[in-house]
């Protein structure tokens, strides 16, 4: 418990100087919900504690050219109370009323939720679905990776040694429907067991466009293409929804684990995305 | 640039209305520090992974797991533990060792002091079982009322989502709050 340095960076550039400098020694520390955890159980026993909480340059939501733009030491209390939120895209206030509890949304960030590549962080699947933009900025630059790169594989991320994640950048949709579900073992607090993000464009019950995603179902929160493409085009109708729904159990490999088998996962993967596309519609609220 | 902090670090915070220096080493938590270093006992120590909610106190209004902060990263800031609500309460870092015996059946705590509405409601609602859970369901129940004074159910079982009453008393808790902030309401 003794090998910790800590350090308050003033500015973006002490924060990427640091970083570049310690690379990995550097634990950025925005909510520390999980970081904390991570030193009192002892996994992490040494390191320079890097508090970027409070600092201005990773602050901020606004609207920028149809963007949507995120600050990474957001937390995701004042996200969903943000006006530019509520206006531009509810769907993301509301998706967050299921993330942990008020108590873990009042100091935790959606960047901090992405940033250690679980496939169960419960912002992961509505980037995906909002085929957001993570920015990531070094001593040598920034730049925009795709969500759909972003996650690698279990625990890891595109996000390299000596960068910072500055802004989530999610484009406004113009149309569409969002809806996000998720299992836990109880209502609160609880980790996802899996979690089902729809975005659907749909004239009357006919589907223009589709994006499916998913956490706790595969090692990464993953993308339901092939199942998307099945949607798309087709008229939906009690029956087909379900049908439809249970594709999704083709593409993704869950494991067993403490919080479900893989057998019960799968079920209820293809019952949430048949219900997520059921809200969409409005046939169940 | 500032240094790298390697061994403790000076820093001054409000605590229940009072300002307080001292020094923290990097990886001290915010909770330890109040029990440890004040003596504020009320804040309690339970999973210690974010998942019970005793260890809940106010951070500048904001309910927040104290076990999941660290002290040294809340430098210059509010912190409002369950000590602290208390009306007209000295304050002092020993108000939290006062015996459960001095409680007077009106609610009044010490002729000092007055308890704050949610606790006097939680007395009489018979919303405390084994205790271990009651400061940090008020702490979050205040930080509730603070925003809505005139909640719902549901909007208190919200509000309370990050608590564990593992005594399973949440029906008397709800109506502690709601009783509560109707007494609030009417002051």
């Amino acid at each position: 418990m003794k090998n910790f340095k800590y350090f308050r960076p003033k500015n973006l550039d002490e924060l990427l100087a640091i970083k570049n400098e310690l690379k990995e020694e550097a634990r950025l520390l925005a909510g520390g919900s999980n970081l904390l955890v991570y030193i009192k159980e002892g996994s992490l026993k040494s390191g320079t504690l890097v508090d970027i909480g409070s600092l201005a340059a990773l602050k901020g939501i606004r609207e920028k050219d149809g963007y949507l733009e995120i600050g990474a030491a957001e937390t995701i209390i004042d996200i969903m109370a943000s006006p530019v939120v509520s206006e531009k895209l509810p769907f993301l206030r509301e998706s967050l009323r299921v993330f942990a509890n008020p108590l873990i949304r009042n100091i935790s960030t959606v960047a901090g939720n992405i940033a250690e590549g679980s496939p169960i962080a419960d912002t992961a699947p509505l980037l995906l679905v909002l085929n957001s933009e993570v920015v990531a900025a070094s001593i040598t630059g920034r730049r925009n990776i795709p969500i759909d790169d972003f996650f690698i594989s279990l625990g890891k991320t595109e996000i390299k040694a000596n960068e910072v994640i500055i802004t989530i950048r999610i484009p406004i949709p113009e149309t569409g429907r969002g809806k996000f579900v998720k299992l836990g073992l109880r209502k609160g607090t609880s980790c996802s067991v899996v979690s089902v993000a729809v975005w659907l464009i749909a004239n009357g019950r006919g589907v223009e466009d589709i994006r499916i995603a998913l956490g706790g179902v595969a090692p990464l929160p993953l993308r339901a293409v092939k199942t998307e493409a099945l949607f798309r085009g087709k008229i939906l109708n009690e029956h087909n929804i379900g049908e439809l729904a249970l594709e999704v159990t083709n593409e993704i490999t869950p494991i067993t684990d403490v919080r479900g088998g893989a057998a019960y996962r799968s079920e209820v993967s293809a019952a949430l995305l048949s219900k997520a596309v059921r809200e969409c519609l409005g046939m169940e609220e | 640039m500032d240094v790298i902090c390697a061994g403790k670090r000076s820093i001054t915070l409000k605590i229940n209305g009072r300002e307080r220096s001292l020094e923290v080493r990097p990886n001290e938590i915010l909770l330890n520090m109040l029990r440890e270093r004040f003596n504020l006992m009320g804040s309690k120590y339970g999973c210690g992974i974010g998942e019970c909610g005793a260890c809940t106190v106010l951070l500048n209004g904001r309910a927040v797991l104290s076990c999941q902060i660290l002290a040294i990263s809340v430098a210059g800031q509010e912190i409002t533990t369950i000590e602290g609500i208390s009306r007209g309460a000295s304050h002092s870092s020993h108000a939290g060792t006062a015996p459960a015996g001095t409680l007077h059946p009106a609610g009044t705590l010490h002729p000092a002091g007055t308890l704050h509405p949610l606790q006097a409601a939680f007395i009489e609602e018979g919303a405390v079982q084994c205790g271990f859970c009651t400061p940090g369901m008020i702490i979050s129940a205040k930080a509730l009322l603070d925003k809505n004074p005139d909640p719902n159910n549901e909007q208190i079982k919200e509000a309370i989502r990050g608590n564990m009453c593992r005594c399973t008393g949440y029906t008397n808790i709800i109506s502690a709050v709601k009783s509560a902030a109707k007494r609030m309401l009417k002051e």
